[in-house]
């Protein structure tokens, strides 16, 4: 056999320094956290008891921007969900800054939970505080939702509990921990069943994971459906496109 | 009983060992393995997140860097260093094995088969007579395996195994020998 022949240094080390370089550059990808980590708090926050044209329930759930923007953004997340995360700190605060505080768009929060046990529960937690601040203090429930996105650890949903969603409570200013535990305790099922109804909208606009958008123009009707934590650009672009259509 | 079991675990180890060093034995071969490496992770990290993947590269197909960066953080925070690894190590042994899958398609040819569509059928259901499975079939079957949603890490452990297993069998492409009965 000639195999051992034919085998020479040179493309030996090669070899060598080329898996250490995919499993080098593999490594250095994964543990890179996101390069401009920002949390986006909305200049103005508004609810809702309307049913969109879309279908979408907005009772109950937190939207950015303002009332009469052209444009609706139904942002289905996970606070379990690494990939909102990235949108969170990566794409939510160019789009805010050039979409939602500019007065073409909206963006309405809703739930997915799909990621872990613990994803219903935090789902809870978000609307609960919501409805406390709503009226009060919105900004309020924008500094939850980026610290409830920050307790995120390196891997796995083990993080998320009871626990330290009391802690992000008790640590945000102007949320009472006390008011949200009740409202979790007393209205729990009342928001698993509009979670739920939201959710059938999502599935049937074909969004099978978080986080999942569906962006819509609430004059034409046109809509758009767009997965993942894409580019800014992308965003951009699926809006000027329903915009015009 | 220990002594053929341990001749047989030594011809394995060998199998293996050949399986593993073919690809370092001309540049071209390198050259397939890494191509082969590189594309299998692309299309496991891509097929994690698919809807995604197809709607960022329809969007831009500059982008499928974006996406692969994007998708192996995704994957080390919802499956941990060690599936990240699995993936990667997967991608590894799928870059040789179609290099070595490739050289028994080539071999076949040379011993008569006049063109692929009379080698294919025998590398992809059964292998040569004296190779064992086909590389390919096991191929598509831990491929299948490894891009399986639930409990990833133990069937992307599995594939591994399967792929290392097939990958001993076959040995050096180049020499199909037959064993001693």
């Amino acid at each position: 056999m000639d195999s051992m022949s034919n085998i020479t240094r040179r493309r030996a080390l090669f070899a060598g320094g080329g898996m250490l370089a995919f499993g080098g550059g593999v490594g250095y990808v994964a543990s890179r956290s996101g390069s401009s980590e920002q949390h986006y708090v909305p200049a103005t926050s508004h609810g809702s008891t309307e049913t969109t044209g879309f279908g979408v329930d907005l009772a109950g759930r937190p939207i950015a921007g303002e009332r009469d923007a052209e444009v609706d953004i139904y942002y289905w997340t996970d606070y379990l969900c690494p990939f909102c995360e990235r949108f969170e700190t990566e794409t939510l605060p160019e789009i805010g800054r050039n979409h939602l505080d500019t007065g073409d768009a909206r963006l309405v929060v809703l739930s997915y939970p799909n990621i872990g046990e613990y994803s219903m529960p935090a789902a809870l937690w978000g609307r609960c505080v919501w409805s406390q601040v709503a009226d009060s203090d919105p900004d309020a429930f924008w500094n939850w939702h980026s610290a409830a996105f920050d307790e995120q650890s390196e891997s796995g949903t083990d993080w998320a509990d009871d626990e330290t969603f009391t802690q992000v409570t008790e640590r945000t200013d102007g949320v009472d921990a006390s008011a949200a535990e009740t409202c979790r305790a007393e209205r729990a099922d009342s928001i698993r069943e509009s979670v739920d109804a939201n959710l059938a909208v999502a599935q049937e606009a074909g969004i099978q994971g978080t986080p999942g958008f569906v962006l819509y123009n609430r004059e034409s009707g046109a809509a758009g459906k767009m997965v993942g934590a894409h580019p800014y650009e992308n965003f951009a672009d699926a809006i000027d496109q329903v915009t015009e259509s | 009983m220990s002594g053929p079991r341990a001749s047989a675990s030594r011809d394995w180890a060998r199998g293996l060992r050949e399986a593993l060093v073919y690809p370092l034995t001309s540049d071209v071969r390198l050259l397939s393995a890494a191509v082969g490496t590189v594309l299998t992770y692309v299309v496991l990290v891509l097929s994690s997140f698919p809807q995604f993947s197809v709607q960022v590269l329809a969007s831009d197909p500059t982008d499928v860097v974006y996406a692969v960066s994007a998708l192996t953080r995704e994957v080390y925070l919802s499956t941990g260093a060690l599936g990240l690894a699995l993936v990667a190590g997967y991608a590894v042994l799928t870059g040789v094995a179609t290099t070595n899958a490739l050289a028994l398609v080539r071999r076949a040819r040379r011993r008569g088969a006049s063109t692929i569509v009379g080698v294919l059928p025998g590398v992809f259901a059964a292998g040569c007579a004296s190779c064992g499975a086909g590389v390919l079939g096991a191929l598509g079957f831990v491929g299948a395996m490894a891009a399986l949603p639930f409990d990833g890490n133990l069937l992307r452990a599995g594939g591994i195994a399967l792929l290392l297993f097939f990958l001993a069998r076959a040995g050096d492409p180049r020499t199909c020998s037959v064993d001693p009965a």
